[in-house]
């Protein structure tokens, strides 16, 4: 077995393990502020992406990696991360969501993810890939030496002295809403803060080892479905390098943690949900593959990089949820 | 356990994906009246967890959340009325 294959499945092993029990989903993170008023899973996404803040800077002062933000093409990172977020919502997860479901036994889970696959293939690959090639070119900006965009160089500051002010800014405000709150309500087996820590670590230490698998960036998902389909598809060149071995540890990972807390089940909805599931994840495929990101790409792994076209993306992807779940959720049921 | 309690309505929300155990679970309280019960059937993790959350929020008492098999739970929720 090779370093690739090694390092992704024990990276998604975990990740799929800490996402299972966590229930860890940025698609009910973000969803849920607005249609349940909860809050609880967004505090986790907020601590994970604290901890990588810390934790991607503190490797890149050390020398251990290179920070690699993802190239920004407005155009691109707002069409692409709008229908993204439309997508999760109508499949019923994110990116990442949708993957440790299918360790769950979550048949719609499962066809959430082909259509991730599908959908995502076909941008890259297939008839969908000149609007996205189209909207990249035509709206993509670089720094004056030619490097991607970053909060940091955008204004002209030293990349890791701007992430350490805004992790101390984040840590200060953090301490205050504890004393203020509490580790409030938090009714669960992993909290939302220990679940939170738990991905922001896991998510750090997949940088050095992405890296030396020929990869340079943190945790994705989307790009390691695309690349397995494409491995599997007959007459397509493609294998799953570290990124396709990772989203099968994902799914390893949380069908261990099923099993272990007995709720691990085969659940078949009827076949119009697993339609529309199919149909969302075709969605969040094509959008995350023209944003260049998908949540977990962009949010998880680019907004801690300081990345100019995941900070838009991503934005995009809580605005293309928020309206996706008024029309879905918020508008019919106040017609009762 | 406990002596027997009177069900009002019963919504089998298994299979549902997100949201919708939840949502179904919250309209179909919003309709009941004060003290009316309502029985959950549910197996998606993140919604049994989830709803008791919503439930404080909104007034309603969880009675009891009883494993029925796996992930499968049944919850038993006392409406409190108000919208």
């Amino acid at each position: 077995m090779t370093i690739v294959v090694l390092t992704g499945l024990l990276v998604g092993i975990a990740f799929g393990f800490v996402l299972q029990r966590g229930r860890f989903c940025m698609n009910s993170a973000f969803r849920d502020v607005v249609t349940l008023q909860d809050f609880t899973l967004l505090k986790s996404v907020g601590v994970a992406l604290l901890v990588e803040l810390i934790g991607f800077t503190a490797l890149s002062m050390a020398g251990v990696i290179t920070l690699n933000p993802k190239t920004f093409f407005w155009g691109a990172n707002i069409v692409g991360g709008f229908v993204f977020g439309v997508g999760m919502v109508i499949a019923g997860g994110c990116a990442s969501g949708i993957t440790y479901r299918v360790g769950e036994g979550l048949a719609a889970a499962f066809t959430a993810v082909l259509g991730l696959a599908i959908g995502g293939y076909i941008t890259a690959a297939g008839f969908l890939n000149p609007i996205a090639i189209g909207l990249q070119t035509s709206t993509k900006v670089v720094a004056g030496d030619g490097s991607n965009l970053t909060l940091a160089n955008l204004f002209g500051i030293d990349h890791h002295a701007m992430a350490l002010v805004i992790a101390l800014i984040a840590v200060v405000a953090w301490a205050i809403y504890i004393r203020k709150n509490g580790n409030d309500e938090d009714n669960r087996d992993w909290s939302w803060m220990s679940t939170g820590v738990a991905i922001g670590l896991i998510g750090t230490i997949a940088f050095p080892l992405s890296a030396a698998a020929g990869r340079n960036y943190p945790l994705g998902v989307t790009a390691g479905w695309v690349a397995n389909l494409k491995t599997i598809l007959p007459g397509v060149e493609g294998s799953p390098g570290w990124l396709g071995w990772m989203v099968i540890g994902i799914v390893i990972g949380a069908l261990i943690a099923a099993y272990s807390a007995d709720e691990l089940k085969l659940r078949i909805p009827p076949w119009k949900t697993l339609l529309k599931t199919f149909g969302g994840g075709c969605l969040m495929g094509f959008g995350a593959v023209t944003s260049g990101g998908c949540n977990i790409g962009h949010i998880l792994s680019g907004v801690p990089q300081l990345a100019i076209s995941s900070i838009l993306g991503g934005i995009f992807i809580i605005l293309g949820a928020w309206i996706a779940a008024y029309f879905l959720f918020i508008r019919p049921l106040k017609e009762d | 356990m406990g002596e027997e309690v009177k069900i009002t309505k019963t919504i089998d929300v298994r299979g549902e994906i997100c949201p919708y155990p939840d949502m179904k679970t919250m309209v179909a309280l919003a309709k009941m009246a004060p003290g009316e019960i309502l029985e959950v059937l549910i197996d998606y993790p993140l919604s049994l967890e989830r709803i008791p959350r919503g439930l404080k929020k909104k007034k309603h008492k969880l009675l009891q959340t009883e494993q029925i098999d796996g992930p499968d739970y049944r919850l038993l929720i006392e409406a409190h009325g108000l919208k």
